[in-house]
C-alpha cells in the first residue's frame, strides 16, 4: 500500500506522463538558454542541440550503428557463454550439496573481486582483443546468474519433491518438471543481473582497452573534448542499457504467465 | 565441509605452483607462488602498500558518506513527497540506466584532475542504490501505522522521524549494504580511469604495464579482501541495526 | 602634491604586499615518466623542472611556490586541469593546446618548449610492417588528442589514408608499450617513449619524420592560462626568464650528455634521448623562440586539425601568442641573437 505524508492534492488530473516530463524539458530548456548566453564555458557543457548534431553525425556516418552493433555483440556472446556456465554451476551446487561443498568456497573468493579488478588480470593473459571482451562479461553475468540460480534451487520447498516422489519421478524428471520450473523466477531474476552487470562490464572494458563500440566512442570524445560525441555516446549506453533490461522484463512477465497458465 | 571446500582452491594452487616451474608459460604471465608472497612482503615494506590501501579506503569511504548521506536526504524526499515524486523519479531513473563508469569522463572533464572528481565518482556510485532503497522504505510504510500517527496528530517532522524512517529502516539499510559495495568497486575505478594517485587500482594499473603479475594477483587479492570484509562488515551492521526490527 | 605622494606611496605599497602575497605556481607536463616517475624529459621545459631554475628564480619572493603535476593522460588530461582552473603553467603539445583553443579556453603561448620534435611508428621487430600503407587494417596504439596524434593523421593522409583505416586503440605511453612489448597490437604511433622498446630490442621503427617535410614535426610549447598571465604578469616574467635560462644550457652543444642525463631521471634511458636527437642541433630543438616558423607551424595545425575533423570549429591562432616576457627575457640575458629565427618555409632567416 502507498501512503504519501505529503499528498499532491495540487497535482489531481495531470497525467503522470506529463509530470514525468516537466523536470526534464526543463533541465533541457535551462541548458540550452545557458548554452546561448554563454553561462557555463562550452568546454564544460555543449548546447543541446550540438549534442543532438553530433548524434545525427554518427548516425549519418554509420559509426552508430557500426558501433551499438560491435558492443551487442559482445554484450550477446558474453552473456551466453557467462549465463550458461552460470546456470550449469547454480543447478549443480543446487541439486548437489556435495559439489557445493567442494565449490562454492572457491565461488565466493572469485566472486568478491569485482570485474574490473580481473580485467587487467584477463589482459595479460589474452590480450586486449575480442576474446578479452567477451571473457570479462562472461564473468560479470556467471556469477550472479550462478548464485541466483543455487538460491533459486534451493528455495524450492521440499514438499514439491515429496509431491514429485508421489508421482515416482524419476531424478531427471523431477527435475525437469518440478524443480526447474519452480527455480524460474529466482533463475531470471539472476539472469536479469547478469546482464546489466554484463551490460556495465561492457563498457569498463571498452574503456580500457578497445578498438570499437560504445564505450570507445565514449573514449575518442573524451581525448579530443568532444563534449558533445561524449554526451551523445552516454545517451546511447543509457537507452541500449534500458532497452535490454526492458527485453528481459517482458520475457520475465511472458514466463510468470507461462508459469501461472 | 571445510575440508571439502578447501580441495579445489588447494589443488588451483598446486597447477600454479607445477605450471609456473615448469618453464612451459612465462614466469611473468605465471609467477611462482613464491614470487607473488617476495611481492607483497616487498610492497608493504618498502613500497608503502598500507599506505596505498589507506588512501583507497579513505576515498572510498569519503564518497560513500557523503554519497549515501545524499542518498538518504533524496530519497526521503522522493518517498514522502507525492509531487517531488512525481517531478524527479522518473529523470533520476532515466539517468541512472546510463552505466556509471560511461560518467567518468564527463566527470573527469567537469571536476578536473584531482581527487574532487574521483570522489564526486564514488559519491554517485553510492547514491544511486540508497535513493532507490530509501525511496522505496519510505513508500511502504503501512498504512495502518500512518492512520494511527494520524489519529495521535504527529506532526511532519514526528511523522518523518518517529514512524517513516524507523519503518524505512530495513530498506535503507540494504540500500547502504549495496552503497557500500558500489563505493568500493567505484574508487578502484576512478583509480583506472583518471589521474593516477596512490591506491591499489593504481597498484593494479602498474602491474599491467610493466608485466608484473604477480603486482596484479597481489592488488586483486587485496581486492577480494577488502570486498569481502566490506560484505562482511555490512552485514554485521545491517542485522545489528535491525535487531529491534525481529523483536 | 602631498596627495601624490602618498598614492604613489601606496601603489608602491600594494605593489610590495602584492609580490609577497602567498601564490603556489601549478605547473603541469604533458607527460610523465616511467613507472609514474615525477620527472619529464624531452624538451627544456624538463630540464627547468629538474634543476630547479624556477625555484633559483623565485628564491627573493619567499611567499611564491611553484607546484608540479606529471600527467599520464598528457595533453588531453593538462587540457581537463586547464579548464577546470587547475593549472597556470603547462608545457603541452599542439594538438590538446588547439582543440582546447577551439573549445574556448583562455590561453596564452609564451615560448617555444620543444619544437622540430619527431614522431615515430613502432613495430615488432620482425614484423612485416614497412611503411605506413602496411597498416591498413592492422590493430595500431594512437594516443587521441596529443600532438603524435596530429603528426599521425598528416603522415597517414601524405599516404592516402585515414585514422579510419586500421584499428586504432587509444593507448597512453606505457598501455602502448606494453601492449606493443607483448604483441597484442601489430604497431604504434609516439614519440621517444617507443625508443624505450627499440633499445631493449622489443620493437624497430618503421617510420620516423625525421628528415622528412618539416610540416610533419610536432611543437609543443610553454603555455599558460590567461588569468595567471594577467593577475600576475610580474611572476609570469620571472617563470619565462628562468625557462628560457634552461634553455640556454639546453642548447650548447657540451651539455649534450649532461642534459641526456638530467632526462634520463624520467626512467627512460640516455640512449633514448639520443636516438632523438641524433642528427640535430641542440640549439635547434630547444630554442624558446616564438619565430615566424612556429607560429606559421600553428597556424597550419589548426587549420590541418580542423581539415581532417579532430577540431569542429575553426581556431585563429591570431592574439595567441605573446612574445613579450620571452623578449624581455632574452634582453635582459642577452640572448637575443643566440637562437636562429626560422621562417615559415623552415628556413633559417637572416
Amino acid at each position: 500500500m502507498r501512503a504519501a505524508a505529503i499528498p499532491a492534492s495540487a497535482w489531481p488530473s495531470v497525467p503522470p506522463a506529463a509530470i514525468a516530463l516537466l523536470f526534464p524539458l526543463t533541465l533541457l530548456a535551462l541548458w540550452s538558454i545557458s548554452a546561448h548566453f554563454g553561462w557555463l564555458p562550452p568546454q564544460i557543457l555543449p548546447s543541446p542541440g550540438e549534442v543532438w548534431a553530433a548524434l545525427l553525425d554518427l548516425a549519418r556516418s554509420g559509426d552508430l550503428a557500426r558501433n551499438t552493433g560491435i558492443s551487442l555483440l559482445r554484450v550477446v556472446e558474453g552473456f551466453a557463454a557467462g549465463s550458461f556456465l552460470g546456470l550449469l554451476l547454480g543447478i549443480a551446487m543446487g541439486l548437489s550439496p556435495k559439489i557445493e561443498d567442494y565449490v562454492k568456497p572457491l565461488f565466493t573468493a572469485f566472486a568478491q573481486v569485482p570485474t574490473l579488478g580481473w580485467i587487467p588480470f584477463l589482459m595479460l593473459l589474452v590480450g586486449i582483443g575480442e576474446p578479452l571482451k567477451v571473457l570479462v562479461i562472461a564473468k560479470a553475468a556467471f556469477v550472479p546468474v550462478a548464485l541466483n540460480t543455487l538460491s533459486g534451487i534451493r528455495a524450492v520447498p521440499p514438499i514439491y519433491a515429496e509431491v514429485g516422489a508421489l508421482f515416482r519421478f524419476s531424478r531427471w524428471q523431477l527435475l525437469q518438471k518440478v524443480v526447474l520450473p519452480a527455480a524460474v523466477p529466482p533463475i531470471f531474476t539472476g539472469l536479469r543481473y547478469g546482464l546489466t552487470h554484463a551490460w556495465n562490464a561492457l563498457v569498463a572494458v571498452e574503456l580500457l582497452a578497445s578498438a570499437e563500440g560504445l564505450g570507445y566512442l565514449l573514449v575518442w570524445g573524451r581525448q579530443m573534448f568532444w563534449l558533445d560525441t561524449m554526451m551523445g555516446a552516454m545517451l546511447i549506453i543509457g537507452v541500449v542499457g534500458f532497452l535490454l533490461d526492458r527485453i528481459m522484463a517482458t520475457c520475465e512477465a511472458r514466463l510468470q504467465r507461462w508459469r501461472l497458465a | 565441509m571445510m575440508i571439502r571446500g578447501a580441495v579445489l582452491p588447494i589443488l588451483l594452487l598446486a597447477a600454479w605452483e607445477l605450471t609456473s616451474h615448469s618453464g612451459t608459460v612465462d614466469p611473468r604471465i605465471l609467477p611462482p607462488l613464491e614470487f607473488v608472497a617476495q611481492t607483497a612482503f616487498d610492497q608493504v615494506v618498502h613500497e608503502g602498500l598500507l599506505r596505498n590501501l589507506a588512501a583507497s579506503l579513505l576515498r572510498d569511504i569519503a564518497g560513500f558518506t557523503l554519497g549515501s548521506l545524499l542518498g538518504i536526504a533524496v530519497g526521503t524526499t522522493l518517498g514522502l513527497s507525492r509531487i517531488a515524486d512525481r517531478l524527479f523519479m522518473p529523470s533520476f531513473n532515466g539517468l541512472r540506466q546510463i552505466a556509471i563508469l560511461a560518467w567518468i569522463p564527463l566527470i573527469s572533464i567537469w571536476f578536473g584532475v584531482g581527487e574532487a572528481a574521483k570522489i564526486v565518482f564514488i559519491m554517485a556510485a553510492a547514491f544511486i542504490p540508497v535513493v532507490l532503497n530509501t525511496h522505496e522504505g519510505m513508500r511502504s510504510a503501512s498504512t495502518q501505522l500512518i492512520e494511527v500517527a494520524r489519529t495521535l496528530t504527529f506532526t511532519r517532522w514526528q511523522l518523518v522521524t518517529r514512524l517513516y524512517l524507523p519503518s524505512a529502516l530495513p530498506s535503507i539499510a540494504t540500500g547502504v549494504h549495496l552503497a557500500l559495495i558500489y563505493a568500493w568497486v567505484a574508487s578502484i575505478g576512478s583509480e583506472y580511469f583518471m589521474t593516477i594517485g596512490p591506491g591499489i587500482g593504481g597498484l593494479i594499473i602498474a602491474g599491467r604495464e610493466r608485466f608484473q603479475m604477480d603486482l596484479v594477483m597481489l592488488g586483486i587479492l587485496i581486492l577480494g579482501l577488502v570486498g569481502f570484509l566490506i560484505n562482511r562488515g555490512a552485514s554485521a551492521i545491517e542485522k545489528r541495526l535491525l535487531r529491534w526490527q525481529q523483536a | 602634491m602631498i596627495q601624490r605622494r602618498a598614492l604613489l606611496a601606496t601603489l608602491a605599497a600594494t605593489t610590495v604586499a602584492r609580490a609577497n602575497e602567498p601564490v603556489t605556481i601549478r605547473f603541469g607536463f604533458a607527460n610523465v615518466g616511467v613507472d609514474n616517475r615525477q620527472y619529464s624529459g624531452g624538451n627544456f621545459l624538463a630540464v627547468a623542472h629538474a634543476e630547479h631554475y624556477i625555484e633559483s628564480e623565485l628564491k627573493d619572493l619567499p611567499g611564491v611556490k611553484i607546484e608540479y603535476a606529471f600527467f599520464k593522460g598528457a595533453g588531453p588530461a593538462v587540457n581537463e586541469a586547464f579548464a577546470n582552473g587547475q593549472l597556470d603553467f603547462a608545457s603541452q603539445g599542439d594538438l590538446p593546446q588547439i582543440i582546447a583553443r577551439a573549445n574556448g579556453l583562455k590561453t596564452r603561448q609564451l615560448a617555444a618548449g620543444g619544437a622540430h620534435a619527431p614522431m615515430y611508428l613502432a613495430v615488432p621487430p620482425d614484423s612485416d610492417i614497412h611503411t605506413i600503407k602496411d597498416l591498413k587494417g592492422r590493430k595500431v596504439a594512437l594516443f587521441r588528442g596529443t600532438n603524435n596524434h596530429l603528426a599521425a593523421v598528416k603522415v597517414l593522409a601524405a599516404n592516402g589514408m585515414t585514422e579510419r583505416d586500421f584499428q586504432g586503440i587509444n593507448m597512453d605511453e606505457a598501455s602502448a608499450n606494453a601492449a606493443l612489448a607483448t604483441r597484442n597490437i601489430d604497431a604504434a604511433f609516439g614519440n621517444y617513449g617507443v625508443l624505450l622498446l627499440t633499445e631493449k630490442g622489443l620493437a624497430r621503427i618503421a617510420y620516423s619524420t625525421k628528415g622528412q617535410d618539416p610540416a610533419f614535426e610536432r611543437q609543443s610549447t610553454l603555455i599558460a592560462a590567461d588569468s595567471f598571465v594577467a593577475n600576475h604578469p610580474d611572476l609570469t616574467q620571472r617563470v619565462v626568464t628562468a625557462v628560457v635560462k634552461a634553455a640556454y644550457w639546453s642548447s650548447q652543444e657540451e651539455n649534450r650528455e649532461a642534459l641526456f642525463d638530467i632526462w634520463a631521471r624520467s626512467g627512460r634511458p640516455t640512449s633514448v634521448y639520443r636516438d632523438d636527437f641524433a642528427n640535430q642541433s641542440l640549439k635547434y630543438r630547444n630554442s624558446p623562440l616564438i619565430d615566424d616558423y612556429l607560429i606559421n607551424a600553428y597556424r597550419v595545425q589548426a587549420q590541418q586539425a580542423k581539415e581532417y575533423g579532430l577540431i569542429r570549429r575553426e581556431v585563429s591562432i591570431d592574439g595567441w601568442f605573446d612574445a613579450q616576457f620571452l623578449n624581455v627575457a632574452l634582453k635582459q640575458l642577452n640572448l637575443e641573437h643566440f637562437w636562429p629565427h626560422y621562417g615559415a618555409d623552415g628556413k633559417p632567416q637572416t
